[in-house]
């Protein structure tokens, strides 16, 4: 049973261990930077995560910040372009402690009071930027022209600066994530686009009634032409027709006396064919022979 | 166990020359020790099985895992994200486990572009009436290039590409990601007219918001992969009716278009039938006519022997055929005779205005 007792030793210089441990030694997270003092001075920055040593409080005390990129945005807040428009614009910043030591001697830490501090300088940078900048530069109907980039990038620079020398914060972000018009302009935008609205209902009833008129006489126009196309063939045709037939009145000339008589006659067949009322004096031969009267003398041969 | 010397160097009790009451006494309190060590050491047992059971965690199917020692991620490169399945790490203060949830679609909204509405309208899928003016901070809107208002929304979904930039670079991915949206729905409105970004062109104007985010995520390194981008669009709701107002007269121009043009084809169709039916008309006039004509140039030539023999016989004899198969058509016949004294009759006859059946006109007397 003896053999125990070691283990129980183990565990006290354990326990030990750990005490002392956490008297002399401290954390930092991949997520932060810390900021150790001594006697309330600086005694130095640690910027890399894992185990390090310190002296137990009250000789050294350890500040830790988050160093994860911030996001930091404030109200919409009305700004004049170059060309003197007004305008209403956000903008956001992300930004990350660079300096522990200048952040911890300048807001103790507290990102809150460093976040008002940043307010401040955000909006000097950004009326100073946007206020060198004409309105076309922000919204043209050209895409070349438009400098959100440039705009963003100029905010951008004048903050990275002051804000490093001053809060020990650097700014890795700059973006506009608002942008307007003042209250009483949207007003009068409205107005004009109502009236564009209107101006275009008239352009496009005028346009279907022009192009629906220019469709229905060119439908007209198509008809005649055909039709009257048509009619040409027609007449051509029967012209070639009547071309082919000549030859054979031709053949007609031989006798005209006996052409035009069998053409009588068909004609007085075709003529009296159906539903006729005849009313015929007696002289018309045969009915002739119904009054007696002599026949004709037969006809003597030519 | 009854040898309570046996317990542990720290409990070790000495026995001291008693009477036979001290050892009583001795013993019982030896006893209630031994009892006490028992417990000790099934507690410290129980401490140790503890331990080494927290000392493995189970990753799940849709997460990864890092272990951070002392604060700092342990192992390098890829070695560093553990994948789903049971991994071991001591417990804490020495190491951490920090979860990431990687395999689940997220969704982020950008509204500063649009309209304020409250959720309850945005549930029953009512929109507010529009204010004469917008007021600022309330009804977001967006700038067209062409001077002109718009409100847009975007609606983004995304996954997480590089966990550990996720979850260790940013204090907050979210709200990083919504600007950004909010950022590209403004850089875009600034290129596009307000017609192309409602009507014409709004799959590039999704398009230009998708690229301007995409190449700001790239450059902040956020750690997402995009997807689906779903982007609306609206007109303000104070000019809404006159936007309205211009489809109906597009699509009422549209109407009279093709109502012509449906004209404009039936006309066509129908005159080329009509030319069609004129043309074959032309040729069924022509070749009857070249066949009439030939057959009475050859009906000619058949009957001119016989009228050259007699031409006053054959003259006869053709009109008194051509009379009898007129009387014989005819299914009305008057016989009318001559007067006494040889002078024409005189026949009064009244026709109808209009009559049933075509009457010939009377023929001459005697001829």
């Amino acid at each position: 049973m003896k053999k125990k007792n070691p283990l129980m030793l183990l565990i006290g210089t354990l326990l030990l261990l750990i005490f002392v441990a956490m008297l002399f030694c401290f954390q930092v997270r991949t997520t932060e930077v810390a900021v150790v003092t001594t006697f309330g001075e600086y005694s130095r920055s640690i910027t890399n995560a894992g185990l390090n040593f310190r002296l137990p409080l009250p000789i050294q005390k350890v500040y830790k910040f988050d160093n994860r990129l911030q996001n930091f945005e404030r109200k919409f807040e009305q700004t004049t372009t170059k060309d003197a428009k007004n305008l209403l614009i956000t903008v956001f910043v992300g930004w990350k402690v660079s300096d522990p030591k200048t952040y911890l001697e300048r807001f103790n830490g507290d990102s809150v009071r460093a976040e008002q501090s940043l307010e401040n300088l955000v909006r000097n940078a950004k009326n100073a930027v946007v206020g060198s900048y004409n309105f076309s530069d922000l919204v043209s109907p050209d895409p070349s022209q438009v400098k959100f980039d440039a705009v963003e990038g100029d905010i951008l620079r004048a903050l990275q600066g002051p804000a490093h020398d001053t809060y020990g914060v650097s700014i890795e972000l700059v973006g506009i994530k608002q942008l307007g018009l003042p209250e009483s302009i949207t007003g009068k935008v409205f107005e004009r686009m109502r009236a564009e609205r209107m101006r275009l209902v008239q352009q496009f009833n005028g346009e279907g009634e022009a192009k629906a008129i220019e469709i229905r006489s060119e439908a007209n126009r198509k008809r005649d032409e055909l039709l009257a196309q048509a009619d040409a063939d027609s007449l051509r045709i029967r012209g070639e027709a009547e071309a082919a037939a000549s030859k054979d009145y031709i053949t007609l000339e031989q006798r005209p006396d006996l052409a035009v008589f069998l053409m009588q006659i068909e004609a007085l067949k075709t003529a009296l064919k159906d539903r006729a009322t005849l009313i015929l004096d007696e002289k018309v031969p045969p009915l002739n022979l119904l009054s007696g009267e002599k026949a004709p003398s037969a006809p003597a041969t030519k | 166990m009854a040898d309570p010397k046996s317990t542990s160097g720290n409990l070790k009790l000495t026995p001291s020359p008693v009477t036979s009451q001290d050892d009583a006494s001795s013993q019982a309190l030896t006893e209630a020790l031994g009892s006490s060590v028992l417990l000790v050491r099934l507690l410290l047992w129980g401490l140790l099985v503890a331990f080494v059971g927290s000392c493995i965690f189970q990753v799940k199917p849709n997460e990864v895992a890092v272990v951070l020692r002392f604060g700092k991620p342990r192992g390098t490169g890829a070695d560093m994200l553990l994948k789903p399945g049971l991994h071991w790490a001591l417990p804490l203060p020495i190491d951490e486990i920090v979860r990431m949830r990687v395999g689940e679609s997220k969704s982020v909204r950008a509204k500063n572009a649009w309209y304020a509405i409250s959720p309850e309208e945005e549930a029953a899928g009512t929109v507010p009436t529009g204010n004469p003016t917008l007021r600022p901070g309330v009804d977001g809107h967006t700038l067209t290039s062409d001077g002109n208002i718009l409100h847009v929304r975007a609606t983004l979904k995304y996954r997480i590409a590089d966990p550990m930039a996720y979850t260790f670079q940013f204090h907050d991915v979210t709200n990083t990601l919504v600007n950004f949206l909010n950022n590209a729905i403004y850089h875009a409105s600034a290129r596009f007219t307000a017609d192309a970004a409602l009507y014409k062109d709004r799959t590039a104007f999704t398009d230009a918001i998708r690229a301007r985010l995409s190449s700001l995520v790239e450059r902040a390194s956020l750690g997402i992969a995009l997807e689906p981008l779903d982007v609306e669009v609206s007109a303000p709701l104070y000019v809404r009716d006159a936007f309205d107002e211009v489809i109906r007269a597009e699509q009422d121009r549209s109407k009279k278009i093709s109502e012509a043009q449906g004209f404009f084809d039936e006309t066509v169709r129908k005159a080329e039938g009509e030319a069609s039916a004129i043309r074959s008309g032309g040729l069924v006039v022509s070749n009857s006519l070249v066949q009439a004509v030939s057959a009475e140039a050859k009906f000619f030539l058949d009957q001119l022997p016989v009228y050259d023999r007699n031409p006053a016989l054959f003259r006869e004899r053709k009109r008194i055929e051509a009379v009898t198969q007129v009387l014989t058509n005819a299914p009305d016949k008057f016989f009318l005779p001559s007067r006494a004294d040889g002078q024409p009759r005189e026949l009064r006859l009244q026709l109808n205005r209009e009559p049933l059946s075509p009457v010939t006109k009377p023929k001459a007397n005697g001829q």
